[in-house]
Protein backbone atom coordinates (compact mmCIF):
# COMPACT_ATOMS: atom_id res chain seq x y z
CA UNK A 1 0.00 0.00 0.00
CA UNK A 2 1.35 3.05 -0.94
CA UNK A 3 1.11 5.41 1.92
CA UNK A 4 3.72 8.20 2.10
CA UNK A 5 1.67 10.39 4.55
CA UNK A 6 1.46 7.80 6.94
CA UNK A 7 4.82 6.43 6.53
CA UNK A 8 5.80 10.39 7.24
CA UNK A 9 3.31 10.46 10.21
CA UNK A 10 4.33 7.44 11.66
CA UNK A 11 7.92 8.29 11.45
CA UNK A 12 6.96 11.85 13.32
CA UNK A 13 5.31 10.26 16.13
CA UNK A 14 7.94 7.53 16.92
CA UNK A 15 10.70 10.51 17.25
CA UNK A 16 11.79 11.28 20.39
CA UNK A 17 11.88 14.99 20.06
CA UNK A 18 10.29 17.53 22.19
CA UNK A 19 10.46 21.21 22.36
CA UNK A 20 12.40 22.61 25.34
CA UNK A 21 11.14 26.31 26.28
CA UNK A 22 13.09 28.73 27.31
CA UNK A 23 12.20 28.75 31.03
CA UNK A 24 12.83 24.63 30.92
CA UNK A 25 16.58 25.05 30.18
CA UNK A 26 17.97 23.86 33.49
CA UNK A 27 17.40 20.48 32.09
CA UNK A 28 19.53 21.38 29.24
CA UNK A 29 22.19 22.65 31.80
CA UNK A 30 22.52 19.85 33.88
CA UNK A 31 26.30 18.19 34.05
CA UNK A 32 24.81 14.94 32.52
CA UNK A 33 23.45 16.95 29.65
CA UNK A 34 26.78 17.57 28.43
CA UNK A 35 28.31 16.13 24.72
CA UNK A 36 31.25 15.67 26.95
CA UNK A 37 31.91 13.65 30.52
CA UNK A 38 35.30 16.07 31.50
CA UNK A 39 35.60 19.41 29.00
CA UNK A 40 39.58 18.93 30.11
CA UNK A 41 39.71 15.46 28.84
CA UNK A 42 37.50 16.16 25.92
CA UNK A 43 40.02 19.27 25.28
CA UNK A 44 43.44 17.19 25.49
CA UNK A 45 42.21 14.32 23.19
CA UNK A 46 41.03 16.66 20.72
CA UNK A 47 44.75 18.22 20.77
CA UNK A 48 46.52 15.05 20.41
CA UNK A 49 44.38 13.81 17.30
CA UNK A 50 44.99 17.13 15.78
CA UNK A 51 48.84 16.47 16.93
CA UNK A 52 48.75 13.37 15.62
CA UNK A 53 47.10 14.00 11.97
CA UNK A 54 48.37 16.41 11.22
CA UNK A 55 45.54 18.13 10.48
CA UNK A 56 45.72 22.26 10.40
CA UNK A 57 43.20 23.71 12.54
CA UNK A 58 40.65 20.53 12.73
CA UNK A 59 38.30 21.10 15.47
CA UNK A 60 38.62 24.77 15.41
CA UNK A 61 41.27 27.23 13.48
CA UNK A 62 44.13 27.47 15.42
CA UNK A 63 47.51 26.87 13.52
CA UNK A 64 49.00 23.49 11.85
CA UNK A 65 49.42 20.22 13.66
CA UNK A 66 53.15 20.12 15.26
CA UNK A 67 51.15 20.26 18.75
CA UNK A 68 52.80 22.96 19.95
CA UNK A 69 49.92 25.73 20.23
CA UNK B 1 -5.79 42.74 22.05
CA UNK B 2 -5.58 39.79 24.39
CA UNK B 3 -9.10 38.54 23.11
CA UNK B 4 -8.20 39.58 19.21
CA UNK B 5 -4.66 37.36 19.70
CA UNK B 6 -6.50 34.72 21.55
CA UNK B 7 -9.03 34.25 18.89
CA UNK B 8 -6.16 34.31 16.04
CA UNK B 9 -4.38 31.36 18.02
CA UNK B 10 -7.65 29.73 18.50
CA UNK B 11 -8.07 29.87 14.50
CA UNK B 12 -4.65 28.62 13.69
CA UNK B 13 -5.04 25.89 16.08
CA UNK B 14 -1.97 27.06 18.71
CA UNK B 15 -2.60 26.81 22.11
CA UNK B 16 -3.85 29.54 23.77
CA UNK B 17 -1.57 28.88 27.24
CA UNK B 18 1.68 29.55 24.97
CA UNK B 19 0.15 33.37 24.31
CA UNK B 20 3.11 35.82 25.71
CA UNK B 21 1.99 38.36 28.05
CA UNK B 22 2.32 41.80 26.16
CA UNK B 23 2.14 45.51 27.25
CA UNK B 24 -1.51 46.25 28.02
CA UNK B 25 -2.52 43.07 29.42
CA UNK B 26 -3.58 42.09 32.57
CA UNK B 27 -0.79 40.93 34.99
CA UNK B 28 -1.29 36.65 35.47
CA UNK B 29 -1.58 36.29 39.35
CA UNK B 30 1.73 35.61 41.51
CA UNK B 31 1.14 34.28 44.32
CA UNK B 32 2.73 36.29 46.94
CA UNK B 33 2.84 39.44 45.15
CA UNK B 34 1.72 42.75 47.04
CA UNK B 35 -1.65 44.42 45.44
CA UNK B 36 -1.92 47.72 44.77
CA UNK B 37 2.21 48.59 44.28
CA UNK B 38 4.29 48.84 41.19
CA UNK B 39 5.49 45.28 40.41
CA UNK B 40 8.39 43.93 38.87
CA UNK B 41 8.00 40.12 38.52
CA UNK B 42 11.03 38.77 37.52
CA UNK B 43 11.81 35.24 35.49
CA UNK B 44 15.23 34.06 36.47
CA UNK B 45 17.64 30.87 37.07
CA UNK B 46 21.37 29.79 38.34
CA UNK B 47 21.72 28.49 34.53
CA UNK B 48 20.72 31.99 32.82
CA UNK B 49 24.36 34.26 32.49
CA UNK B 50 22.62 37.70 32.42
CA UNK B 51 20.62 37.29 35.84
CA UNK B 52 24.03 37.33 36.83
CA UNK B 53 23.57 40.83 35.85
CA UNK B 54 20.10 41.32 36.36
CA UNK B 55 19.66 40.03 39.85
CA UNK B 56 22.28 42.55 41.84
CA UNK B 57 20.25 45.52 39.50
CA UNK B 58 16.85 44.70 40.51
CA UNK B 59 18.25 44.41 43.89
CA UNK B 60 19.28 47.97 43.97
CA UNK B 61 16.02 49.45 42.22
CA UNK B 62 13.95 47.23 44.74
CA UNK B 63 16.42 48.80 47.59
CA UNK B 64 15.98 52.60 46.14
CA UNK B 65 11.95 52.41 45.07
CA UNK B 66 10.57 49.87 47.79
CA UNK B 67 9.57 52.43 50.39
CA UNK B 68 7.66 54.23 47.31
CA UNK B 69 5.77 51.41 46.80
CA UNK B 70 7.80 49.28 44.47
CA UNK B 71 8.49 45.43 44.64
CA UNK B 72 9.39 42.89 42.96
CA UNK B 73 8.93 39.07 42.67
CA UNK B 74 11.53 36.94 41.56
CA UNK B 75 10.52 33.38 39.44
CA UNK B 76 12.47 31.05 40.17
CA UNK B 77 13.16 28.62 36.76
CA UNK B 78 15.90 26.41 38.38
CA UNK B 79 15.10 22.20 38.22
CA UNK B 80 16.52 22.09 42.06
CA UNK B 81 16.10 24.42 44.32
CA UNK B 82 19.36 24.34 45.61
CA UNK B 83 20.75 25.48 42.42
CA UNK B 84 18.52 28.69 43.33
CA UNK B 85 19.78 28.73 46.70
CA UNK B 86 23.82 28.28 45.82
CA UNK B 87 23.19 31.16 43.32
CA UNK B 88 21.70 33.71 45.89
CA UNK B 89 24.44 32.71 48.52
CA UNK B 90 26.84 34.10 46.03
CA UNK B 91 24.68 37.18 44.48
CA UNK B 92 22.19 37.73 47.54
CA UNK B 93 19.31 39.74 46.78
CA UNK B 94 16.32 40.94 49.00
CA UNK B 95 13.16 41.17 47.38
CA UNK B 96 11.01 38.02 47.31
CA UNK B 97 11.46 35.18 45.23
CA UNK B 98 9.14 31.85 44.60
CA UNK B 99 9.91 28.58 42.86
CA UNK B 100 7.66 28.00 39.50
CA UNK B 101 7.97 24.11 39.75
CA UNK B 102 5.12 23.38 37.63
CA UNK B 103 5.76 26.10 34.52
CA UNK B 104 2.21 27.07 35.34
CA UNK B 105 3.80 31.11 36.13
CA UNK B 106 6.10 31.01 33.09
CA UNK B 107 3.52 29.35 30.86
CA UNK B 108 1.04 31.99 32.14
CA UNK B 109 3.62 34.42 31.21
CA UNK B 110 4.69 32.75 28.04
CA UNK B 111 8.55 33.53 28.81
CA UNK B 112 10.20 33.55 25.84
CA UNK B 113 13.44 34.52 26.83
CA UNK B 114 15.86 34.60 30.25
CA UNK B 115 15.53 36.61 32.09
CA UNK B 116 12.29 37.89 31.46
CA UNK B 117 10.70 40.91 32.97
CA UNK B 118 7.35 42.27 33.27
CA UNK B 119 6.95 45.84 35.04
CA UNK B 120 3.19 45.78 36.25
CA UNK B 121 1.49 49.06 37.34
CA UNK B 122 -0.70 49.64 40.45
CA UNK B 123 -3.88 48.42 38.20
CA UNK B 124 -2.02 45.31 37.65
CA UNK B 125 -1.59 46.19 34.11
CA UNK B 126 1.86 44.78 32.74
CA UNK B 127 3.20 48.08 31.30
CA UNK B 128 6.69 47.19 30.10
CA UNK B 129 8.47 43.78 29.07
CA UNK B 130 12.07 43.55 29.48
CA UNK B 131 13.56 39.95 27.65
CA UNK B 132 17.20 39.74 28.46
CA UNK B 133 19.55 41.96 30.65
CA UNK B 134 21.75 44.61 29.55
CA UNK B 135 23.35 47.61 31.97
CA UNK B 136 20.81 49.70 29.07
CA UNK B 137 18.28 47.73 30.68
CA UNK B 138 18.49 48.72 33.90
CA UNK B 139 18.96 52.42 32.69
CA UNK B 140 15.64 51.95 31.11
CA UNK B 141 13.72 50.24 34.22
CA UNK B 142 14.65 52.88 36.40
CA UNK B 143 13.15 55.92 34.48
CA UNK B 144 9.81 53.29 34.23
CA UNK B 145 9.76 52.63 37.82
CA UNK B 146 9.47 56.35 38.75
CA UNK B 147 7.22 57.18 36.01
CA UNK B 148 4.78 54.23 37.00
CA UNK B 149 5.48 55.17 40.57
CA UNK B 150 4.12 59.06 40.15
CA UNK B 151 1.30 57.74 38.14
CA UNK B 152 -0.49 56.67 41.16
CA UNK B 153 -0.27 59.96 42.92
Amino acid sequence: MNCTVCWLAVLLLASACAPVAPYQRGYLARPDMAFEESPGTAKALEKVFVAKEAATGSATVGGSGCGCN
Amino acid sequence: MTSLRRAAAALLCVSTGALAVEVGDPAPAVAGAPGGQVLYVDFWASWCVPCRLSMPALDALYRKHGAAGFSVVGVNKDVSEDDARRFLQRVPVTFRWVPDRDDSLAKAFGVKAMPSGYLVDRKGIVRKVHRGFTAGTAAALETEIASLLGEGK
